[in-house]
């Protein structure tokens, strides 16, 4: 089946290999470097998710594609929606902010006073589709830091998600997926 | 030039043909082994070249390869592959930053790891800016970069550089030269004018010839020949590699003959 391409491949030398490799290794470069470059704008590790449970029902549904951003200097507010992610956990949680509260600092005079920094917020979250909120997932913390948050939503895609949720689930998809692109980038001239 | 018709392989050493005797300088020796060349039957490794000859550029990309194979041939050019490497040497290069800076921000934790992937992303989109501007600016069209030397009372070197483009289909005036055969073999020498109704395959050649390590020019010329695809690819896309030999062959010793000290 690939007797005429390995025929051109064998004519065309070592270079030309190289080349034709390094298509395939630069697409999948630029959008390792796409990726990461967007989550040091967005100031968030991951600023793209899918939604796997059905916990925020019926603002999102299960394969729902959210992107996030996490102004290190704004403050949050009640009602945002934002991904948080307890230490200890391995899944980040898409739940709505339900109280706020600015950390406490010591001030100079050895009062006790609230801290204008934002880094310093409290949060505590509930999902609009729970009857309580999250505080059986905080793993023993009373309240979230901003440090857990992964950021907060600011659009979303339906449906998208289920490619990733689908690739989870079987991995063969997705070694397949791979293996096809790097097949078609080998093969191809540009 | 006509007059050859011999069909075996020269000798490689490209300094005196053995049966043009009429004109012993190295320019006349290079035209000779380019048709001697381009008529010789090689066995070819494969059974010949097929491509979709409705894709413009697979008929490209195919005379392109069969240009460079040719001119690469031990008698004739040495290929130079500067731009090549350049293109590889960076384009590897920003595979592996990439790679090591994601594998950096997938060890260390988000806040920590933001200078270096900072830096990493930044000097990702520096070469592949570079590798762009290079690729647009020097490379631009260029398809093959060669080098022969020759020995003749002196070293004589000389380079050649071919770029290669699509034309689109010429009107009924222009006349391309020299001409290149039909698409139907006949058995008469004369060529008839292709159809004109087909995208025009390009070469701009040009050539420099120098002495004592490129310090003294003896001769430069360009040239600017085309041929439509229709004279090498067949309707079913087959591709007439020794037509297209013979028409590359005479294209580069006429511009290598046309303009000597």
């Amino acid at each position: 089946m690939f007797a005429d391409e390995l025929k051109t491949l064998r004519r065309l030398g070592f270079r030309h290999i190289l080349l034709q490799i390094l298509n395939f290794a630069s697409v999948l470069a630029s959008g390792l470097t796409i990726w990461k470059g967007l989550g040091l704008i967005t100031n968030s590790e991951s600023p793209i998710v899918v939604v796997l449970s059905g916990s925020m029902e019926p603002a999102f549904y299960r394969g729902d594609l959210l992107f996030l951003t996490n102004p290190a200097n704004e403050k949050y507010h009640t009602g945002d929606i934002t991904v948080y992610k307890v230490p200890g956990a391995d899944i980040p949680i898409v739940h709505r902010v339900l109280e706020t509260h600015d950390g406490a600092k010591i001030a100079r005079g050895r009062s006790i006073v609230a801290s204008s920094n934002s880094q310093d917020q409290l949060l505590l979250t509930k999902g609009d589709n729970n009857y309580i909120d999250d505080i059986e997932l905080y793993q023993g913390l009373e309240w979230l830091q901003r440090r857990h948050i992964i950021g907060k939503v600011r659009g979303f895609l339906p449906y998208v998600g289920y490619v990733t949720i689908a690739m989870n689930d079987f991995p063969q998809l997705k070694y397949a997926l791979l293996g096809g692109l790097g097949l078609l980038a080998l093969i191809q001239r540009e | 030039m006509s007059s050859r018709q011999k069909k075996s392989k020269h000798a490689s050493n490209g300094v005196r043909p053995a049966i043009d005797g009429v004109d012993s300088t190295p320019t006349s020796s290079i035209s000779g082994l380019l048709l001697a060349a381009a008529d010789s039957v090689i066995d070819r490794d494969s059974n010949g070249v097929k491509v979709n000859n409705a894709n413009v550029t697979e008929l490209k990309n195919a005379c392109d390869d069969a240009l460079k194979r040719f001119l690469s041939r031990p008698e004739l050019f040495n290929q130079i592959y500067t731009h090549t490497d350049v293109r590889l040497a960076l384009g590897w290069l920003s595979v592996f930053v990439a790679g090591a800076t994601g594998l950096y921000g997938w060890k260390v934790e988000f806040e920590k790891s933001k200078p270096v992937v900072w830096a990493g992303v930044i000097l990702y989109v520096v070469l592949t800016t570079v590798q762009t501007l290079y690729a647009y600016f020097i490379e631009r069209d260029t398809v093959y970069v060669g080098k022969r030397k020759t020995f003749d009372k002196r070293i004589v070197t000389e380079r050649i550089t071919i770029a290669s483009s699509t034309a689109p289909p010429p009107s009924l005036s222009s006349s391309p030269s020299p001409a290149p055969p039909s698409a139907i073999p006949s058995p008469s020498t004369t060529y008839p004018p292709p159809p004109t109704n087909c995208p025009q395959y390009t070469l701009t050649i040009s050539f420099l010839r120098s002495t004592s390590g490129g310090k003294s020019l003896l001769g430069k010329g360009k040239a600017k020949v085309q041929a439509g695809y229709n004279a090498f690819f067949d309707e079913k896309g087959a591709m007439d590699v020794q037509r297209f030999e013979r028409w590359v062959g005479e294209c580069v010793g006429s511009v290598m003959d046309g303009k000597t000290e």
